[in-house]
């Protein structure tokens, strides 16, 4: 059990004042011996005051906003760790070439890759996933969970509005970290969904090929490619080409350098783009073990409920109380 | 209240005052009465205005025979006023207010029967604040009693009656005890034991909101004026039924424990009437 604010617990000697004071609105009465002894009454005199105390009791606990701790359970599924790299760059509000096939004709390649992974994600169910997106730099949005919500409702913000430019190497750095406090469960992936377009620093290049296979990461690459975009498998690219490589052709030979399993599909038509998802799907289905944590839950309604609930009832006991009896003091 | 606004009652005692004082009262001081006593010879009682001349002319000694009368002469009438923190309360008027009406009717009515009349006023102890000597004039009394009707008191109860009878004198005398009579049985009964000498009415002030007129049904907190003791009632017809019981029998604890001491207790309920009292004297005083 914790609390929000525990200071405001401070307050909670304030309950005890109905039972210490006595009500102010008493009438006088002569000689209270004389009243023969009713326990009815004592019991009733006595639950107004429990009454009181805990109305007050409840709110002082629902000012400090108590909760329950957030608890760790292990839980052990058939799936993979993956972290989604989603490109949010300018270039994925370009038109995607794979919707005229699918008939979604002016589809941009961002909600394609939103509906893409919708689907991916929903036809993996034990699957930790985590999300990041990039555009100038990368942006953390979702650890790895098993929560299916946070997971669709990550991607579903992923197809917004974008920005300008494509930081791939940002944002797959920004993956590897979300593998790095949690237990490796033998089957991990980062999938990268991005246009392609952008180039990575040697340094970081360095960096990923050391990260990947430290963190036992494969990488698949699902590019969007644009209507008369170059694609990466072109085979005028490989050796002797004669001037400056496309950047997403300079970057698919990168990934082939790396020393961890890297697969690159082009989401060109729903059947490549299908096949390359029950790739991934077959590739990555081992047991994993991992730790989910329940948040806690949160008490203050429950507190100012019971308060409300006791203060009605003292309302309806001052309905009850007499106010025609006529004595002078 | 100015003082013809006081209701008079008529009363009388049943005893033969002691008082050499000219009154309304059957005395057993010779004097100048018409109550016949006896004769005597005009040497022993000097007066020759009272010569009978029938007893004198039977007298075979021919002494001259005088008759003797018994005087009239007052007696000493006093209020004692509880003014503990029960007399504070009540509905329309408080009763520690109708108090104040006794004391002043009882002062104006004992004037006009040229009776001396005195105020001692208790609480814990004898308030010796609320004392007012026996006088043959009712001023000092009646402006006591006006004070009394805003008198408000805190938390004391009314063990003084018990050391009231130390201000009272030797000679018998009238005593109006007003008061509610909520205090322990004991200690009225030590009180009435240390005044058997005198001739004392009970005057109960009860209040019908106290236990005949309470509201029907309803939850509400009470606080002791005397103790402070603080209770919550939850009013209903059971409940009011056994408030109602619980009073009839202190009522009729009251009326044994006076009958007891041959006293008769008066109740009086929400307001004093005058004519109630004088009433009570004729019927349970013998003339």
């Amino acid at each position: 059990m914790g609390f929000v604010h525990p200071l405001v617990l401070w307050l909670l000697p304030l309950a005890l004042l109905p039972i210490l004071l006595e009500r102010s609105n008493t009438k006088t009465y002569s000689w209270v011996a004389m009243l023969p002894a009713d326990p009815l009454s004592n019991l009733i005199g006595l639950l107004l005051k429990i009454l009181a105390a805990i109305s007050l009791i409840c709110i002082i606990l629902g000012l400090a906003g108590p909760h329950s701790l957030e608890q760790k359970v292990e839980r052990i599924g058939i799936g993979a760790q993956i972290g989604m790299v989603i490109d949010r760059s300018a270039s994925m509000d370009d038109p995607f070439s794979g919707g005229t096939a699918e008939g979604r004709v002016g589809e941009t390649k961002s909600v394609a890759a939103a509906r893409l992974m919708t689907d991916f994600v929903n036809k993996r169910k034990n699957d930790m996933i985590g999300v990041v997106t990039f555009s100038n730099s990368a942006m953390y949005v979702l650890p790895l969970t098993e929560s299916r919500e946070a997971i669709l409702a990550a991607i579903k913000a992923t197809a917004g509005n974008s920005l300008f430019q494509t930081n791939i190497g940002g944002g797959l750095t920004s993956a590897v970290g979300l593998f790095e406090h949690v237990p490796d469960s033998g089957s991990r992936a980062v999938i990268l969904i991005s246009d392609g377009a952008g180039r990575v620093s040697a340094e970081v290049q360095q960096k990923l090929l050391d990260w990947l296979q430290r963190y036992n990461l494969s990488l698949y690459w699902v590019v969007l490619r644009q209507p008369g975009g170059v694609s990466i498998f072109d085979p005028k690219f490989e050796e002797h080409y004669e001037g400056i490589l496309p950047s997403e052709v300079e970057l698919y030979y990168y990934f082939k350098l790396l020393r961890s399993p890297f697969h690159a599909y082009e989401a060109e038509d729903p059947k490549s783009l299908a096949a390359a998802m029950a790739d991934i799907n077959q590739k990555e289905k081992k047991p994993i073990k991992y730790m989910e944590k329940i948040p806690g839950h949160d008490f203050t309604q429950l507190c100012y409920f019971i308060a409300a609930l006791m203060i009605a009832l003292l309302l309806s006991v001052k309905y009850l109380e007499l106010r025609t009896w006529n004595t002078k003091i | 209240m100015s003082e013809q606004h006081i209701k008079e009652f008529s009363y009388h005692i049943a005893w033969r005052s002691r008082s050499r004082r000219p009154g309304r009262h059957k005395s057993n001081q010779r004097g100048m009465g018409m109550e016949f006593r006896g004769h005597t010879t005009l040497l022993s009682y000097p007066d020759p205005r009272r010569i009978d001349i029938r007893q004198t002319i039977r007298d075979p000694l021919e002494q001259i025979h005088v008759r003797i009368f018994n005087q009239k002469s007052i007696t000493p009438v006093f209020v004692l006023c509880d003014m503990s923190g029960s007399m504070q309360y009540g509905s329309n008027q408080r009763k520690i207010e109708v108090a104040a009406d006794i004391a002043q009717s009882v002062a104006q009515s004992a004037t006009h029967n040229r009776d001396l009349v005195g105020f001692i006023g208790f609480d814990d102890v004898v308030r010796e604040d609320w004392l007012c000597t026996l006088s043959a004039r009712p001023h000092s009394t009646v402006e006591m009693a006006e004070n009394l009707r805003s008198y408000t008191t805190t938390e004391v109860g009314s063990r003084g009656i018990i050391e009231t009878v130390r201000l009272l004198p030797r000679e018998r005398s009238l005593i109006f005890m007003v008061s509610d009579f909520h205090m322990p049985i004991s200690d009225l009964e030590a009180s009435l034991v240390l005044m058997q000498r005198h001739h004392i009415v009970p005057v109960v002030l009860w209040d019908s909101s106290e236990y005949s007129d309470l509201p029907e049904f309803g939850i509400t907190n009470v606080t002791d004026p005397e103790t402070g003791a603080t209770r919550t009632l939850f009013l209903r017809k059971a409940y009011r039924d056994r408030i109602l019981q619980s009073f009839n029998d202190r009522r009729a604890t009251i009326k044994n424990l006076f009958s007891r001491y041959d006293m008769e207790p008066f109740f009086v309920e929400n307001h004093f009437d005058a004519d109630l009292l004088s009433d009570y004297f004729h019927q349970y005083v013998a003339a």
